[in-house]
């Protein structure tokens, strides 16, 4: 399966809000969608779901165009909601009656997931008497309980106590081992660079970045690479570089004592490597490739505006 | 249609599992039911106007009773209190005498019979005899008197108080003394016997009564308990739909809902759970009255039959448009409700609509006794009014055919609009949270 979405543009009033979002997300794979708040994450998510249309642009999956509610998805949406003064067991048959399944086959579906996620003892209790972090798992369960082909998380880990996030990551590796489309969004950047192979980062209604996770990671730590010396503190090497290597690196950053440098056009590795062993009093520590975390890659790219 | 039937099952559960609706709909019943037992256990003949049914025999023999008491009265202004027994009862009227009204009454060339004759008109007062107007308006300001009268002559009086008050029936009872005593003075003075002149002039006139079309008066009861009963039932029902809706926008379950099922079976679903349960309810409690009733009907005397003896053909306009009108206001309260995003504001957006419905009830009512009034025609063919008017007109004035029809298409064409309408305001109302919706900002936005 494959989901494409092409040329997205939706505004309130006069404000423009999505500004002609494209991406593709496959089976097999999860697409993590990054942002900050109010980047258009939901809207884009919210558009796919058509809870409202958008402008102009088109979804596809596999090459049709998308309808939603006649694909079984799993949509965990932002602002989470469920019956407080419902019995869980009973309304989650329901939302999986709502998604085409038959009663019986909602009901199987829903005790797997409640047991899957460890709240079944509660299936006949009504929401509002669980505690907040059961009540979230509830919503993952009535998530998954019509057993979709893709899923949608918006923010799945807020609300989560660790034990439970850890849960929930076996659920979702599970759901990408079993070939689904996976969309994830989240402002948790470990949780996405340990499921998503794709990110697609969102700044003002725009991308920003988007591809595979390595190969961005890989572009984005290009030519650049982690220098440190035996007792010399970031300060020392900072100014180290600044004093005896201007004409051969620029730096880029700081990665606690270490400092990151980019070679500039012409240099290599070697003759870098080379000239810091001849420093005098300088044993070099670290000398690596910078690999930059998702985190340094989102900072980087929409962490400069206020 | 199958996803259409689970909104309306787990809509249909909410309301099953709603212990406030189960027990107030089995109290109900249980009293409409126990109520029509009553007579068996109490005896109600002098609330009914009817005899118990253990003293029916003896009520076959008390036929012509009227028109005894009509000739006692007749006697009482003759004889002049000549009775021991009337004589009695005055002496233990004044034991009571707080109770009594005390009437002035001036009487200058003594038109009035004496003491006992008046008392046969009020039996509950006693009278001052006073000599003069000003001495009879300085009684009723000192409160010496209750009120007073001032016999002119045998056909005039003036009547004085100081306060009249709502259930003042002062004058209908002297104005009948004042006309019997006219009447005997005549008869005296023409020579013509006053026993036989009464015998004749009041005597019964017999009359069987054949009613070809409607007869209003028996069929205005039940219309009335009718228009009264859908109102409550579309108030009642429409404000739980709307705050249903709202519900799920508050708790937030509407974006799940609406991303799995399109929002026109949410809301028909709804809608659909709340005729099934008022037709449930209004069965069961209807149901167990009737039932009482044909088990207790002998116990009644018939009392009740203006009331629960309805005929098939308004209980079956009852039924259309009763049932139309009700879905017709819930699709609009099912909008309302997805105007706003709590339930507290539900008011806000409600009331014009409440305002309309209490129009219509009220003015129903108003016409009920002019079925076939402007008013009403206008009412039985509007959406808004059809679904009291409509039946009025069927069970108390003339109705034709192709007029019933018109309305119910009316009726119809409405209801698909306001479904379609309240389906796209739905739709359109599901993530606005924060202050209400206004009305006529939805249906801007619904043209654009």
């Amino acid at each position: 399966m494959k989901l494409e979405v092409k040329n997205i543009t939706k505004s309130f009033g006069d404000k423009e809000v999505l500004k002609g979002i494209s991406f593709s997300a496959e089976g097999g794979k999860a697409l993590g969608l990054l942002g900050r708040n109010g980047a258009g994450k939901t809207t884009t998510i919210r558009i796919l779901m058509d809870v409202f249309h958008g402008d102009s642009g088109e979804i596809l999956l596999d090459g049709k165009p998308f309808e939603p509610r006649k694909v079984q998805i799993g949509y965990l949406p932002e602002e989470r909601g469920l019956y407080p003064k419902r019995e869980i067991l009973e309304q989650m048959v329901y939302l999986a009656r709502l998604r085409g399944l038959s009663k019986s086959q909602a009901e199987k579906n829903a005790r797997k997931w409640l047991d899957r996620l460890q709240v079944d003892a509660d299936e006949k209790k009504l929401l509002e008497t669980l505690s907040k972090g059961n009540q979230q798992k509830v919503q993952l369960a009535s998530t998954l309980v019509c057993d979709p082909d893709m899923v949608i998380l918006d923010e799945p880990f807020s609300g989560l106590d660790p034990v439970n996030s850890q849960i929930l990551q076996e659920v979702v590796k599970e759901l990408i081992a079993e070939g689904k489309i996976v969309l994830f969004s989240s402002h948790q950047m470990s949780y996405v660079e340990e499921f998503c192979q794709e990110i697609v980062i969102i700044n003002h209604g725009e991308i920003v970045l988007q591809g595979n996770l390595e190969a961005v990671k890989r572009e984005f730590g290009e030519n650049q690479l982690v220098v440190g010396g035996v007792g010399f503190s970031g300060e020392d090497m900072e100014r180290l570089i600044k004093e005896q290597f201007a004409e051969m690196v620029e730096i880029t950053g700081r990665d606690k004592e270490d400092v990151i440098v980019r070679l500039l056009p012409g240099i290599t590795r070697t003759e870098l490597f080379r000239r810091l062993g001849n420093v005098q009093g300088l044993e070099v520590e670290h000398f690596e490739t910078y690999k930059p975390s998702l985190n340094d890659i989102f900072v980087a790219k929409v962490g400069e505006e206020r | 249609m199958k996803r259409l039937w689970t909104v309306m099952e787990f809509e249909l559960l909410s309301y099953m599992k709603n212990k406030g609706f189960v027990i107030t709909s089995v109290l109900i019943m249980l009293l409409a039911g126990g109520l029509t037992f009553l007579p068996r256990v109490i005896d109600m003949s002098d609330i009914l106007g009817i005899e118990a049914e253990s003293m029916e025999t003896e009520k076959a023999e008390g036929v012509g009773t009227d028109r005894a008491e009509t000739e006692n009265t007749a006697e009482g202004l003759k004889t002049e209190g000549a009775e021991t027994d009337d004589a009695e009862d005055t002496g233990d009227g004044e034991d009571v005498s707080s109770d009594m009204l005390r009437l002035g009454l001036v009487d200058e060339k003594g038109y009035l019979p004496d003491k006992q004759g008046l008392e046969k008109f009020f039996e509950d007062a006693e009278f001052v005899y006073l000599d003069s107007e000003k001495e009879l308006k300085e009684a009723v300001e000192q409160d010496k008197a209750d009120a007073g009268f001032l016999v002119v002559d045998d056909i005039s009086y003036r009547y004085y108080v100081m306060n009249k008050e709502m259930s003042d029936d002062n004058q209908m009872r002297f104005e009948q003394l004042l006309s019997e005593v006219h009447k005997q003075r005549y008869c005296e003075a023409n020579g013509i016997d006053y026993e036989s002149f009464v015998a004749e002039y009041e005597a019964p006139v017999q009359c069987e009564e054949t009613v070809l079309g409607k007869d209003a008066s028996n069929n205005f009861w039940y219309c009335y308990v009718l228009v009264i009963g859908i109102f409550m039932l579309i108030v009642l029902y429409g404000v739980t739909i709307a705050t249903s809706i709202t519900t799920e926008k508050s708790n937030r379950s509407m974006e799940v809902l609406i991303t799995s099922i399109d929002a026109e079976y949410l809301l028909f679903g709804k809608v659909f759970a709340g005729v099934v349960a008022v037709i449930v309810q209004v069965s069961l409690i209807l149901g167990a009255a009737l039932a009482g009733y044909a088990v207790n009907r002998s116990y009644w005397g018939g009392v009740l039959d203006p009331l629960l003896d309805i005929p098939g053909e308004v209980l079956a306009a009852f039924a259309v448009f009763g049932v139309g009108g009700f879905v017709f206001y819930a699709f609009l309260y099912g909008a309302m409700g997805a105007l706003v995003s709590k339930t507290e504001d539900m008011s806000k957006v409600t009331g014009p609509l409440q305002m309309v419905i209490m129009l219509v009830y009220v003015g129903s009512l108003l016409q009920l006794e002019n079925p076939d009034g402007v008013m009403m025609k206008i009412f039985s063919y509007l959406p808004v009014s059809s679904y009291s008017a409509m039946f009025v007109r069927i069970g108390m004035g003339k109705v034709e055919m192709w007029e019933v029809l018109l309305s119910g298409g009316i009726l119809l064409v409405s209801i698909f609009a306001a479904g379609w309408l309240a389906a796209k305001i739905y739709r359109m109302g599901t993530l606005r949270y924060g202050n209400p919706v206004k009305l006529s900002r939805a249906l801007k936005e619904l043209k654009m």
